[in-house]
């Protein structure tokens, strides 16, 4: 009971901490979905109005080059009434963080980050509770100025979460759902399927004994994700009005690019200056790339697929087409759950203070560049490296204290020594 | 004998009477607008009978531009070159209603006649590769981005038969960029019969033309057939309208650069705090200034086109718009019929004689030009590089009549608006009024493909300004897609409005409308550092590899104790790298 009240208490806290921004200041929603760092050409909450007003006075929103979201939206914010709609939607947006954080809460309590069914963590004392990874969540900075900002990347991270959730709690079916949820709105999350389903055995048949095949498994839950896809799609061909429009229209400008806003992700400036006639060749290169870590890392870390999710998170905030700080707060959510191999991390002041930096100078030149006019592009675009690297130094930093504590399993004597890798 | 002679002349008749199809007139008017400011308007017309110019017997239409329409199955066409600004306010309406009147660059029409979309915009694309060899100008670049198919501002200008009607289609490009310049003169000087040569188109010239405050080339061809049941014909009618300024026209040809006036040559206003000191408010011109058609023209006309054809009738060429009591000299033999309304005489010009008309300095009233039905202003609002706004203000000067008009825009697909924010207000009231925006038609940008198209039905209540505003965002555009002056920003399309005849009129006597163009606007857009592409390459992939190679490491190696192996040892190493500095010194110092 007293856990629950502190969980109560926590998210209520930030659910009355972010009302009270939304209404103290309001301003400050309307400037924050403005900001690039926050609102992509694909989760844009402006441009989620413009296509909402296109399809409810009868122009195809996905005829045009603006609105790149997934169709399901368009009726679930036609829902609310346009006279509230701007307290309406804070209200949703605040509903969704606490949804998001009470699945971290989940996956927090379930254990799965220290202790899965082929590995035990020799730390697994030091960990922090559900409600504590909850709070960490919804009083970082970065997720209350998302929920403020209100992009649609927040709905495939409560899905993403949810789906993780649901995985450790041995409901592989919900997982599989929610992950179609999350890989029908945004591309990307198409690429958990393998360690989401490794996670799902894992947590199944945690106890038992006797351990089917997992390629049996792998298929029937395969065939369940791209399923609960397919009715996505069917649904959204019906509320279109019967057109495959819309797939060029989401889907297309994932893999494709036409719209180069800036962002805080390397793709932007990269296809700018990019010569036409390498264009292609080089969209593939960098879908390779995100795609390249899947495989590798499922591998490499059989035992411990919600951390293959975590890192794979990580990667996909720094390498995918439009990222913004909704994926980095979804990353950093899920590193707390690892709480205890934080002693084991080297470079977390260099990468916390390289991220404090890129945080602020991000939107000073971002003004020189757009405004001023004294700066051009490449101080915006330093910037984006700089935050970039910040965010590789911290993925790899994690994935090198995973793998040292799994090697000191073996050899617990070399508990506190140096290391390194040959 | 008699019957022959009868055969030969009813012969006569016959040829006399298909000959007088194709027929040709021309007209210049010239109107002071201001008593600084001169408006000339030159009207060019030409006939073709339907069956001539479908066998290609051209006469008075030019095979060039005819053999062009054929070819791309175009019913009816409309082009124009404009620069400049109109100055409604100074100047009051537009000449010919604004009918004759383009937006800024090259703006072009036409009905093409095609069985589909695609092969109706193929023949648009025949058509506008053809009249930029034809006109030296760059309508090539008129393509799918550039193009927009209106539904409601404009209607065909000619009479097509009701059962090809379903089989025109409409196609609208602009050109906002394209400079307007003596290359595009020449062509059409070319278009004329006289070539530029004799009559009232012997005054054209690319110096005086292009230093006007405001010109417009306009040709318009179009199937007419007349109400009382004569046989269809085709019409081609171009026209020249420029508002010059005399000070400057007279600035002599061989002396172009303007020298400062001496101090005590300058007209100040006397009126003003600081007219004792250095400070000198120029007065208004308020007495007409004295000028000659040579002065403001640079030569006189020259003659009478067609005046030797037999079958061509002299008709009034030059007609000035000034009041009977305004003195006017005129030399070459010309004929002049002063106008029963007082305020304006026509000339029939001598065949062969040079034509000069000199008007001395006299102050008398410059005649009122009609009010323009509505003022339209148009511009960006909001600041940097991300977004911004765009603002039209249209005032309805009546104060009796409301005014409707169709109001329509076409912009680049890297503006992108926001209909949500569209908003029509009235300019004293703060909130929307949902009553002034009657109907729209509206067709998003597709990126790289094509433009946005708006058209608004906009009705404006008597004496009041209506303010419309609507957000839209600006689109970072790839390295190869910036013009070579990327900082001087993109050229937004004129909008164009089309005044409806008020209802309750007869259409049919009403049914020409009067149209107005706003200005073009310069967008600029933010643009990418163009040394850069070698080094974001590098550098992104650099960042890329980075990551990769970290987790690659992690990944592939494995641990060891940092006692275990044989590794880099610091000590040992500068121990070694010590030893080798010193045997390559003493070899050298051995050497020496």
């Amino acid at each position: 009971m007293v856990l629950d009240r502190r969980k109560i208490g926590l998210f209520g806290a930030a659910a009355v901490l972010r009302l009270v921004l939304f209404v103290a200041f309001p301003s400050l929603p309307k400037l924050l979905a403005g900001r690039v760092e926050i609102s992509t050409p694909i989760t844009s909450f402006k441009r989620l109005q413009e296509g909402l007003f296109l399809y409810t006075h009868n122009v195809s929103p996905y005829d045009g080059g603006i609105f790149h979201q997934a169709p399901l939206l368009l009726p679930l914010f036609g829902l609310i009434p346009t006279a509230a709609f701007a307290p309406l939607t804070s209200l949703l947006y605040i509903l969704l963080d606490l949804l998001s954080a009470e699945a971290l809460a989940q996956i927090a309590d379930s254990g799965e980050s220290r202790q899965t069914r082929l590995y035990k963590s020799p730390r697994r004392d030091l960990s922090w509770d559900g409600a504590t990874v909850g709070a960490a969540y919804l009083f970082n900075p970065l997720t209350i100025a998302a929920c403020l900002g209100r992009p649609t990347s927040l709905f495939t991270n409560c899905a993403l979460l949810y789906a993780i959730a649901k995985a450790c709690e041995r409901r592989a079916f919900m997982a599989m759902v929610a992950l179609g949820l999350a890989s029908y709105l945004s591309l990307y999350p198409a690429l958990f399927l393998p360690p989401l389903i490794i996670l799902c055995f894992d947590a199944r048949y945690k106890t038992g004994n006797q351990v089917p095949s997992v390629l049996s498994f792998a298929l029937t839950h395969t065939i369940a994700f791209l399923g609960s896809i397919a009715c996505f799609l069917l649904e959204s061909f019906l509320l279109t009005g019967g057109s495959w429009e819309f797939i060029s229209s989401t889907y297309g400008v994932h893999l494709l690019l036409p719209d180069l806003t800036p962002n805080v992700g390397l793709w932007w400036y990269f296809f700018i200056e990019m010569f036409d006639s390498f264009r292609e060749f080089f969209l593939g290169v960098f879908w390779l790339h995100l795609g390249g870590y899947v495989g590798g890392l499922c591998v490499r870390l059989r035992t411990q697929p919600l951390f293959v999710i975590t890192t794979l998170l990580g990667l996909c905030a720094i390498f995918k087409p439009y990222p913004s700080i909704s994926d980095t707060a979804l990353y950093l959510s899920l590193l707390p759950c690892y709480r205890h191999i934080f002693p084991l991390m080297r470079y977390t002041f260099f990468a916390l203070a390289t991220l404090l930096y890129a945080s602020l100078l991000g939107p000073a030149f971002y003004y020189l560049w757009i405004y001023a006019g004294s700066g051009n592009a490449n101080f915006f675009y330093a910037i984006t490296l700089v935050w970039s690297l910040g965010l590789s130094v911290i993925v790899s930093d994690s994935l090198f204290a995973v793998l040292r504590d799994e090697w000191e399993v073996e050899r617990p004597e070399m508990k506190g020594k140096d290391v390194r890798q040959i | 004998m008699r019957s022959v002679y009868i055969l030969f002349l009813s012969l006569i008749l016959i040829v006399s009477f298909t000959f007088a199809d194709s027929d040709y007139h021309e007209n210049l008017i010239l109107e002071p607008l201001t008593p600084a400011l001169l408006l000339a308007s030159f009207n060019f017309r030409s006939n073709a009978s339907q069956p001539s110019f479908e066998q290609q017997h051209f006469q008075y239409i030019p095979r060039s531009l005819g053999q062009i329409l054929q070819h791309a199955n175009t019913k009816e066409l409309h082009l124009r070159f404009s620069t400049g600004k109109w100055d409604a306010e100074s100047w009051g309406a537009r000449p010919w209603r604004g009918a004759k009147e383009g937006g800024t660059g090259v703006e072009l029409w036409a009905w093409v006649e095609a069985d589909s979309d695609e092969k109706a915009f193929a023949n648009w694309i025949t058509l506008n590769n053809a009249l930029s060899g034809l006109f030296c100008a760059s309508l090539n670049f008129i393509d799918s981005t550039r193009t927009t198919r209106p539904v409601m501002t404009f209607e065909p200008a000619g009479d097509h038969a009701n059962s090809s009607l379903s089989t025109l289609h409409l196609l609208h490009g602009t050109l906002p960029r394209e400079v307007v310049c003596t290359e595009n003169l020449t062509p059409f000087l070319k278009l004329l019969p006289c070539k530029g040569k004799a009559g009232i188109s012997t005054l054209l010239d690319g110096h005086k033309l292009f230093d006007a405050s405001w010109q417009t080339m306009s040709i318009d061809v179009r199937p007419v057939c007349p109400a009382h049941g004569s046989e269809c014909y085709i019409e081609m009618e171009q026209a020249v309208d420029m508002v010059l300024d005399i000070e400057r026209s007279k600035r002599p040809r061989d002396n172009p650069i303007p020298r400062p006036v001496p101090h005590e040559e300058l007209a100040c206003d006397k009126s003003k705090p600081y007219a004792d000191f250095d400070g000198c408010y120029p007065l208004d011109v308020s007495s007409d200034q004295s000028w000659s058609l040579s002065e403001v023209f640079g030569r006189p006309i020259r003659g009478s086109c067609l005046a030797t054809d037999a079958s061509h009738r002299a008709t009034e060429s030059v007609c000035l718009n000034v009041r009977h009591e305004r003195d006017v000299w005129t030399s070459g033999g010309a004929i002049e019929n002063k106008k029963a309304s007082g305020q304006s005489r026509c000339f029939t010009l001598h065949e062969t004689n040079l034509f000069e008309m000199n008007l001395p300095q006299q102050s008398t009233e410059t005649i009122i030009r009609p009010e323009p039905p509505v003022y339209a202003s148009r511009s960006f609002t909001g600041h940097g590089q991300e977004r911004g706004g765009v603002q039209t203000l249209l005032t309805n000067p009546s104060t009796t009549l409301p005014i409707e008009f169709m109001y329509f825009e076409t912009l680049p697909w890297f503006m992108k608006p926001y209909l949500h924010t569209l908003t029509a207000r009235l300019s004293t009231v703060a909130i929307p009024d949902p009553s002034i925006i009657k109907s729209m038609y509206y067709r998003p940008a597709l990126d790289r493909r094509r433009g946005t198209q708006l058209e608004c039905l906009i009705s404006v209540p008597p004496a009041s300004t209506v303010v419309l505003t609507y957000d839209f965002d600006k689109a970072i555009l790839r390295y190869t897609e910036y013009p070579p002056d990327a900082n001087r920003g993109f050229d937004v399309a004129p909008a164009v409005i089309r005044i409806l005849p008020p209802s309750g009129a007869e259409s049919a006597a009403t049914s020409e409308a009067d149209f107005l163009r706003t200005t073009s606007l310069l967008l600029s857009l933010p643009t990418p550092d163009f040394s850069m592409p070698y080094n974001v390459i590098i550098l992104t992939s650099t960042v890329m590899a980075l990551a990769f190679g970290m987790v690659f490491n992690l990944l592939v190696r494995r641990f060891v104790g940092a006692d275990e192996v044989e590794g880099y040892d610091l000590s040992k190493l500068r121990s070694k790298i010590g030893a080798r500095i010193i045997a390559l010194k003493d070899r050298l110092t051995r050497r020496r």
